[in-house]
């Protein structure tokens, strides 16, 4: 009896020595395995080609006030956490609000700054990067929603855009890299253009902008940020 | 003598065909604008599937080459292009997630997960339905739902192809 609480306290200690050196070991393990951004696994995601927006008449002019990150994601940089990891080399609010300055300044709808601005946009991003796919290929994805505001009259309207893009599946790391830069960058590419070419856009420009001279009635509808 | 004359018909029979077969698959549309699917009462998907079915539909229509521009939901069209445009709506109308213990003991497709859904294509500048497509999907029960979504999407365009180039035969023959 003696001899088998013995044992069993023997076993109990054991036990607990074991687990308390498994975690020892895991614990460095599972900080070691972090990604890190370095060169070699940090990608440049960019619009390349401006997008050409839809004909408003007149043509107001757009100032970007902010982007502001309502993803959620604690590390909004880090694309891809499997392989070593993919990071992108600025913040997707950054990445985002040159492409919609790049393709409204191409088209002559942008404002020099704030106070000459006919149209204010705040734009909230959902989301950026990769979505959950299928793991066969890449599924680029990004989501935002601006409020665009007329700063004369406090009116604002929201207007939606979203893009996707499907990547080729690649085994070869730098081939990997490449296929999710295109696919980001074709997701974004897609975004952009949902938003500028987008009905809603359309319709808020024509709301918000004939508000000035002819319906307050508009004017009733401040609406809230958007939240998720 | 006679095998220069020989590849030169052979030549020229293969570059006959090649261009004969580019004139047929010149897009007869300019846009196409596919929208998110709904899903029916009773269907439990998650809401990333739409997603990725949307983007995968998007992403075939674009390889299938059958119009010259996949546009985004809710973009303008040109009001010249509006009849050559369509636009794809849809309804997943039934999915079964299968059996992976049928799959395995029965086999023959067996336990497999299933997936239908309606889709209408419309004409955007008169809204004229122009195809109504029924899609039946089955997949291994062990592969992810994703990759369901993806085989779904190919068979869509497929079936999208075959009524559109009918219809256009139809309206040919009339003509």
């Amino acid at each position: 009896m003696i001899l088998g609480s013995g044992i069993c306290a023997t076993s109990a200690f054991l036990r607990v020595l074991l687990s308390v050196g498994l975690l020892g070991t895991a614990a460095p393990s599972a900080t070691s395995d972090e990604p890190k951004p370095k060169p070699e696994n940090t990608i440049s995601v960019q619009l390349g080609e401006a997008v050409t927006p839809q004909k408003f008449a007149p043509a107001p002019k757009f100032w970007i006030a902010d982007v502001t990150d309502r993803s959620g994601n604690p590390q909004p940089m880090l694309v891809m956490r499997e392989r070593g990891g993919l990071f992108l080399d600025r913040q997707p609010t950054a990445i985002v609000k040159d492409a919609l300055e790049q393709s409204l300044k191409a088209a002559n709808l942008l404002a020099a700054d704030a106070a000459t601005a006919d149209l204010v946009l705040r734009v909230y991003l959902f989301h950026f990067g990769l979505g959950s796919g299928s793991a066969v290929d890449f599924f680029g994805k990004v989501e935002f929603s601006t409020m665009v505001k007329n700063p004369k009259t406090g009116e604002s309207q929201e207007v939606k855009a979203a893009g996707t893009s499907i990547g080729k599946p690649a085994f070869r790391k730098k081939t990997m890299q490449k296929n999710v830069q295109e696919d980001i960058e074709e997701a974004l590419h897609d975004a952009t253009r949902n938003f500028l070419r987008g009905t809603q856009l359309k319709e808020a420009v024509a709301a918000l902008w004939k508000g000035i001279e002819v319906s307050p009635a508009v004017a009733s509808g401040t609406a809230t940020p958007p939240a998720r | 003598m006679r095998t220069p004359t020989i590849l030169a018909v052979v030549v020229i029979l293969a570059l006959g065909a090649s261009t004969a077969k580019a004139k047929d698959e010149s897009p007869h549309y300019k846009t196409a604008e596919a929208k998110h699917f709904t899903t029916a009462e009773g269907v439990e998907l998650t809401p990333t599937f739409v997603d990725y079915f949307y983007a995968e539909l998007r992403s075939e229509l674009t390889k299938a080459k059958l119009v010259n521009e996949v546009i985004g939901e809710g973009e303008a069209v040109d009001d010249a292009d509006a009849p050559k445009s369509l636009v794809i709506t849809g309804t997943i109308t039934e999915y079964k997630k299968g059996s992976v213990v049928k799959s395995a003991l029965i086999g023959f497709g067996a336990g497999f997960k299933s997936l239908k859904m309606d889709a209408d294509v419309v004409r955007r500048s008169d809204k004229q339905n122009l195809c109504t497509l029924h899609v039946h999907v089955k997949v291994d029960p062990r592969w992810n739902e994703k990759v369901m979504a993806k085989g779904a999407a190919k068979e869509m365009v497929k079936e999208m192809k075959k009524a559109l180039s009918e219809g256009a035969k139809t309206q040919d023959g009339k003509s």
